[in-house]
């Protein structure tokens, strides 16, 4: 049997080794959701252990597509399962819309006299950029002008596409559907011209597959962003970024704070420094190449542009009016492009 | 062939089994931590996807038909599901054709060889089915195996489209279902009595009278098996579809994914997977039927 003193003695024991992790943890720690795959990697390679350092805040990554993160903060109710998003435009929408997101007070962000005007508003804050254009095989085919080259030979039949699943499709078709006539919010024009080539085209893909259809010689030409193009040119596949004559078009992936946050000073901390200089900085190097959005970090020479201030010149677009269009589009491909 | 006894329908659990009811009974508890664990991770779930199904939004309070006869009053729909069950008889077929051959090889070989052999079939599964599906992107591609050496054989002078065409899907899902075809077949054609065929032939039947007569009828039971293997994996090998035959080739499995994960409309989504499920349990229990028959027409 064991006395009382032997089972005082085990309690406190036990209560010392439980108190040890917290004082490891005294600045507590920060769950951020992110996007699986390049973001995972990159944010657990470099935004862990720089917040770690600066703030002795742990970082908790949760990698989670978009719309998952906005369905589980939905089902959640006001207790989130993580401190902080990560969107792109169209579900960035969509949460704002549903009272999924903290206001978000700037004076709390140091680095954000950093970055251009319009990146941090009441409700987020772009911590990085997109840019989509055309990317082609030098090697197979001329550097095509625009999206209306596309449609023409040698472009037509080398040619890659993808639907409206991805932000970077959506956005290409609608500028697409814009040069035959078409609007943000009437994409027949490009579905139009796309089933009059569709023999002709190489392939139609899923988003994913993309860039491995390109690197096997499938397909000489697609729409995608300056990422994917530095990462497969990493790898010494033949390919060169073309700003259409129309103009590049760009969006912003920003972050958020979660409505009923459990950690709202530390959701601050991680925001800040992923807006940092520094986090930027190892951000845009490879094999990451994303395009920084801090004024104090150099632009790399493959981009299209300068400066970011040049970026407020290229094409964005209202996903206020494009999410409740999306579902019937995707839906209106599918029918269109099947054989 | 008539005056084989047929075995007992039930096997052992026979009623005329001495201390048959206590047996039953204790199998019967034996079977319920699997009956529970299935009620709970499949058959819960499975009814919560059916309760989705009937509501009318993706927010998921409006319930109704409206997703129902959506799908239903689409003819879009019926092509999918069409095209899908094609999909799967198509690599059904591919699969027998090469499939049944190299079982007769195996039959026919020395026990070292048909370690070799084992190892060969297997081999498909021991690969991640990513892996295995990009490595058809590279055999199959324009600038691929198949078509460089046909180019430069002088057999063809423009690279063959294969990737994104049916043809091509069905020749990767082929070699990647292959196992689920072979392993039964090989197992139930390895029990097969080998003086049968001796018999066969002594009675004077021709070698593939003997195959046809003898051999295919012994060996139905594990073609069966196999055909349901294959056709319920090629049917929702979403990847394998996506991936090798592209977007325009559009079957279940791709329209559930990007109702689910795209347009987040989770109750379209369950009617597309019923859909699904029902018309793979379709063919699967005619399959089986089938199945059941041809045995009842051996051992008869």
């Amino acid at each position: 049997m064991f006395s009382r003193r032997h089972l005082l003695a085990g309690a406190t024991a036990l209560g010392g080794a439980s108190l040890l992790p917290s004082i490891a943890h005294a600045k507590g720690s920060v769950a951020a959701a992110i996007y699986p795959g390049t973001w995972e990697e990159a944010f657990r390679a470099t935004v862990a252990p720089a917040l770690k350092k600066k703030d002795g805040i742990d970082l908790e990554l949760q990698p989670l597509f978009a719309v998952d993160q906005v369905a589980k903060a939905k089902a959640a109710r006001g207790a989130p399962p993580f401190d902080a998003f990560v969107l792109d435009p169209g579900p960035r929408i969509t949460a704002i819309e549903g009272g999924l997101f903290d206001k978000l007070d700037a004076k709390k962000l140091t680095n954000a006299s950093k970055l251009p005007a319009g990146l941090v508003d009441e409700w987020g804050v772009g911590v990085n950029a997109q840019v989509v254009g055309i990317a082609y095989n030098p090697k197979k085919v001329p550097a095509p002008k625009g999206w209306k080259d596309l449609f023409t030979d040698p472009w037509v039949s080398r040619l890659g596409i993808t639907g409206f699943q991805t932000t970077f499709g959506t956005v290409s078709l609608i500028e697409i559907a814009k040069v035959f006539g078409g609007s943000e919010t009437n994409i027949e024009p490009a579905l139009a011209e796309l089933k009059k080539v569709l023999p002709k085209i190489a392939a139609v893909g899923q988003p994913a597959a993309m860039p491995g259809l390109f690197q096997q010689g499938q397909c000489d030409v697609i729409y995608t962003n300056t990422q994917t193009v530095a990462t497969l040119k990493g790898r010494g596949v033949d390919i060169e970024f073309v700003k259409p004559e129309t103009g590049a078009i760009t969006f912003l992936t920003t972050l958020h704070i979660a409505k009923g946050a459990a950690d709202v000073e530390n959701a601050y901390k991680y925001i800040d420094l992923v807006a940092g200089k520094e986090v930027q900085e190892a951000l845009t190097k490879p094999p990451y190449n994303f395009v920084p959005v801090n004024k104090d970090v150099p632009l790399p020479d493959y981009l299209p542009m300068k400066s970011l201030d040049e970026m407020s010149s290229f094409i964005r677009h209202d996903w206020a009016k494009i999410n409740p269009l999306r579902a019937g589009w995707i839906e209106k491909f599918n029918k269109e492009m099947a054989k | 062939m008539r005056t084989m006894t047929p075995p007992s329908p039930d096997g052992a659990t026979s009623p005329a089994d001495g201390g048959g009811k206590r047996s039953v009974t204790a199998e019967w508890q034996l079977a319920l931590p699997l009956a529970l664990a299935f009620a709970s991770i499949f058959l819960a779930p499975l009814l919560m996807l059916v309760g989705v199904s009937f509501f009318n939004d993706d927010k998921i309070s409006q319930p109704g038909f409206g997703q129902w006869a959506k799908f239903l009053g689409d003819p879009f729909s019926y092509k999918v599901i069409a095209d899908t069950m094609l999909l799967g008889v198509k690599t059904v077929g591919a699969t027998i054709l090469i499939g049944y051959p190299l079982a007769l090889v195996y039959l026919d070989a020395s026990p070292r060889v048909q370690k070799v052999l084992i190892f060969v079939i297997v081999m498909p599964l021991l690969l991640s089915v990513v892996v295995r599906t990009f490595a058809w992107i590279v055999v199959l591609g324009r600038e691929g195996v198949v078509n460089t050496v046909l180019m430069q054989l002088g057999i063809i002078s423009e690279p063959l489209r294969l990737l994104q065409t049916e043809l091509g899907l069905v020749i990767s899902l082929t070699q990647i279902e292959m196992p689920l075809m072979l392993l039964p077949l090989i197992s139930v054609m390895s029990r097969l009595d080998p003086n049968l065929r001796d018999a066969s032939a002594a009675l004077g039947a021709s070698r593939w009278r003997t195959l046809f007569t003898v051999i295919v009828p012994l060996s139905m039971p594990g073609l069966v098996a196999g055909c349901l293997l294959v056709f319920a994996s090629s049917t929702t090998a979403f990847i394998s579809q996506s991936v090798i035959g592209g977007v325009r080739l559009i079957y279940l499995p791709l329209l559930i994914w990007q109702q689910s994960l795209v347009v987040f409309n989770w109750p379209f989504a369950a009617v597309v997977s019923i859909a699904l499920l029902i018309s793979v349990l379709t063919v699967v229990s005619a399959l089986s039927w089938l199945g059941r028959r041809s045995g009842g027409y051996v051992h008869g």
